[in-house]
C-alpha cells in the first residue's frame, strides 16, 4: 500500500527535502554577508554551517553557552594568505538583536576596539555584534600582524552587516550613574548568570528561555568592589511571584517584610517583585544604597 | 539507589565557608590534615620543567620517564615494564581512551608512550587501539577486556571540570542526555558494559592545563598554564578532585581571586556519592609529589 508515509520518505530521500528549505535560503544570506577576498586572503571555499542540534560538532563543550541564547545558525568560514596563519570567521545568526547582544556581553574583558556595535578584543580573538548577527574572528596562530588583521576582517564583516538594531528595552531601565557600561549582560539561562554572579547551583529563579535578565554592575567609591543589580522579566506577574517566593526561601530566608538582608560579607541584599519583574541588589554597601538602586529601576519600571 | 536530598546552595554558603560541607565533600584547604583511620587513595602527580620547550614541543624521552615514574610509584615497583604488566595481561585488548578536543588535546607524545608501555607488557598491536570520539564504532574498544583513560584537564562550560569522569562520555550514543544538572550523572556511564570494570589506569595530563574559559571555543591561550605535570591514579574521582582544586589554585594564582566556574563540578562529588565510583574528599586522598616542585600549588 502506498501509503502517505511512504510518499513523504521518498520526498526526504538522503535527508535532501524536494521543499522549499528556508533553512538554505538563511545559509545563502549569511555567505553574501562574508566578503570572498579581503586585506589579501581569500576565503578557501569550504564554508560549513552548524545548528543548534549540529553544533556540537563543531564546539565541544562550548556549544552549550550559544545554545543558552536563541542562536539559530553558524556559519565557519576560513581565510589563507601567504606566510599568514589562517584566518577563522565565525557569524552566528543569534534569532535576534537581543540575543546577539546577550552572547556578546557574556565576555566584555578585553578592549574596545570600534568593531560593530559593540566589540571586544583580547588574546587574538575579536568579538563582535552587530543586528541579530554576532561574530567571533580568530588566527590559528597569533603573529605580530595577527591583531591588524583580525580587526581589518572584522570591520569588513561588519560593514556588510549593514543596518544596526537596539539593545534589549530592558536595559534601558537600569539606573546610570555608577554603572559599569561593559559590565551589563544580557541573558536567559542561570547558567550564564552564574558565569557573572554565582547565585546558586539550583536554578532558584526559575530562569529560562521565557525570562529576559540583565545583570548590571555598579562601582563602589575608592575601588571597594562592585555592587550588583539583577533585573528579571517574566512571561507574566504569576510566574514572577512564584520566582520571587523561590528566591527569598532559598537565599534570604531571614527577610522580614523589607526583604533586606545584610549578609556574610558585611554587605547588602535586597530583592522586590513588582508586576512581572523581579529585581535584586547583590553586595551594596549600605541599606541605602540597595533602596536607592531598588527606588530608581522601580520608578523606570513604572514608566514603561 | 537515590541520593539523599541537600538542601540548595548559595552564594551566601561560599560566603559561610559552608558549601563543601553542604556538598558533602571538602575541595578547600583541608587538603592534607588528617581524616583519622580510614585509608587513602593513591594518587601520583609528577612534574618536569623540561618536558616541554617555549613552543610547546614535548620531549618524548622526559614524558616517558615521567609516565615511567609515576607508574612506578603508584604500584610500589622498581621497574617500569613490571609495573605495567601488574596492571595489563599479554592477553587484554586495550583501548587507550584519548581525548582529541582540538585546542587542548591529549599530547600525542603522551598517547605514544602509553601505547610503548602496553605494548612492552606484552600485548599485541593489533590489540590496542587509541581513540576519542570513535571508541563505539572500533572494533579494539568493543571487545576490549582493559582501558587505559588519559585526558587533559580543563575548564568546561557545562560540567565546571573536563577530566577522567567525563572522557568516558564518547562511550554513549546519546551524550546530551548527560548534560542535565550540571553533568551529574556522568558516572553512570561508567557502569555501562562497554567500559565497566575494565579501566586499569587514568591519567590527567597537566602538561598544560586550562584553568579558566573564555573565547569562541572556550579556550583563550592566557588562561592555559604550562604545568608539566601528569597526574595518576586507579581513582578517576579522586584524579577529577584533585585537578578541579588545582584548576582553582591556578585561577587564584592567576586572577588574585577564586573566580568559580560557570558551573561547579558537582559531578565529581555525585560520581562518589551517588555512583560511588571512588573518592572526592581530598581529605582521604593522598598526593605523592615527585620531581619538579616549584608553583606545584598543591
Amino acid at each position: 500500500m502506498f501509503s502517505l508515509f511512504m510518499l513523504v520518505t521518498l520526498l526526504l530521500i538522503g535527508n535532501k527535502s524536494v521543499f522549499p528549505a528556508g533553512g538554505d535560503i538563511k545559509k545563502t544570506e549569511m555567505k553574501k554577508l562574508l566578503p570572498s577576498e579581503v586585506e589579501g586572503y581569500q576565503a578557501d571555499g569550504k564554508d560549513q554551517f552548524y545548528d543548534r542540534q549540529t553544533s556540537f560538532q563543531y564546539m565541544d563543550g562550548a556549544a552549550e553557552l550559544y545554545r543558552a541564547y536563541a542562536f539559530k545558525l553558524l556559519l565557519v568560514r576560513r581565510y589563507l594568505k601567504a606566510d599568514h596563519p589562517p584566518m577563522i570567521v565565525e557569524l552566528f545568526d543569534m534569532g535576534s538583536p537581543g540575543d546577539a547582544f546577550g552572547i556578546f556581553s557574556y565576555d566584555t574583558e578585553g578592549e574596545e576596539v570600534g568593531v560593530g556595535q559593540g566589540s571586544d578584543y583580547g588574546g587574538g580573538l575579536l568579538r563582535f555584534w552587530k543586528g541579530r548577527f554576532f561574530a567571533n574572528v580568530f588566527a590559528e596562530k597569533e603573529t605580530p600582524s595577527t591583531k591588524t588583521d583580525v580587526l581589518e576582517i572584522g570591520k569588513a564583516l561588519a560593514n556588510a552587516i549593514g543596518s544596526e538594531a537596539p539593545k534589549p528595552k530592558l536595559l534601558n531601565t537600569l539606573p546610570k550613574g555608577d554603572q559599569i557600561e561593559r559590565r551589563t549582560r544580557f541573558f536567559h539561562h542561570p547558567l550564564i548568570l552564574n558565569h557573572h554572579y554565582f547565585v546558586s547551583h539550583q536554578n532558584i529563579l526559575n530562569l529560562g528561555k521565557g525570562t529576559d535578565a540583565v545583570l548590571a554592575a555598579y562601582s563602589l567609591p575608592e575601588g571597594k568592589g562592585k555592587t550588583f543589580l539583577l533585573l528579571i522579566r517574566y512571561l507574566g506577574p504569576n510566574r514572577a511571584e512564584k520566582a520571587f517566593k523561590s528566591f527569598l526561601s532559598a537565599y534570604m530566608p531571614e527577610a522580614a517584610s523589607l526583604k533586606t538582608v545584610k549578609t556574610e560579607n558585611g554587605k547588602w541584599t535586597s530583592a522586590r517583585s513588582h508586576r512581572q519583574y523581579i529585581l535584586i541588589i547583590f553586595d551594596a554597601p549600605t541599606q541605602d544604597k540597595a533602596d536607592g538602586l531598588i527606588g530608581a529601576t522601580l520608578k523606570k519600571l513604572e514608566k514603561k | 539507589m537515590t541520593m539523599k536530598k541537600r538542601k540548595t546552595i548559595t552564594r551566601r554558603d561560599f560566603l559561610r565557608g559552608t558549601v563543601y560541607s553542604a556538598l558533602g565533600v571538602t575541595l578547600d584547604s583541608t587538603l592534607g590534615k588528617e581524616t583519622g583511620a580510614e585509608e587513602k587513595v593513591k594518587v601520583v602527580l609528577i612534574r618536569d620543567e623540561n618536558v616541554s620547550d617555549q613552543q610547546g614541543n614535548i620531549n618524548l624521552k622526559i614524558i616517558q620517564n615521567m609516565l615511567d615514574d609515576g607508574v612506578c610509584e603508584l604500584l610500589g615497583e622498581e621497574n617500569p615494564i613490571h609495573a605495567w604488566k601488574k596492571l595489563i595481561k599479554p592477553t587484554d585488548i586495550v583501548g587507550i581512551k584519548s581525548n582529541a578536543w582540538g585546542p587542548l588535546p591529549t599530547p600525542p607524545e603522551l598517547e605514544a608512550v602509553i601505547e610503548q608501555r602496553v605494548l612492552d607488557a606484552g600485548v599485541l598491536q593489533r590489540n590496542i587501539s587509541i581513540d576519542d570520539r570513535g571508541v563505539l564504532n572500533n572494533p579494539v574498544f568493543r571487545s576490549s577486556t582493559a582501558l587505559i583513560n588519559v585526558h587533559p584537564l580543563r575548564t568546561h562550560f557545562w560540567s565546571g571540570v573536563g577530566g577522567c569522569i567525563k572522557n568516558y562520555i564518547m562511550f554513549t550514543s546519546t551524550p546530551w542526555l548527560y548534560h542535565a544538572d550540571s553533568c551529574s550523572p556522568l558516572a553512570s556511564i561508567w557502569s555501562k558494559p562497554i567500559v565497566r570494570g575494565k579501566t586499569r589506569l587514568n591519567i590527567l595530563s597537566l602538561i598544560r592545563t586550562q584553568f579558566w574559559s573564555r573565547g569562541a571555543h572556550h579556550f583563550d591561550r592566557r588562561f592555559v598554564s604550562e604545568y608539566k605535570g601528569l597526574l595518576m591514579g586507579r581513582d578517576p574521582v579522586a584524579l577529577d578532585a584533585v585537578g578541579a582544586r588545582l584548576l582553582q589554585l591556578q585561577r587564584i594564582a592567576h586572577f588574585g581571586e577564586d573566580r568559580p566556574l560557570d558551573t561547579t563540578p558537582k559531578h565529581i562529588f555525585v560520581a562518589d556519592e551517588k555512583y560511588k565510583l571512588g573518592i572526592s574528599d581530598l581529605r582521604r586522598i593522598q598526593i605523592v609529589k615527585l620531581g619538579w616542585a616549584a608553583g606545584t600549588l598543591i
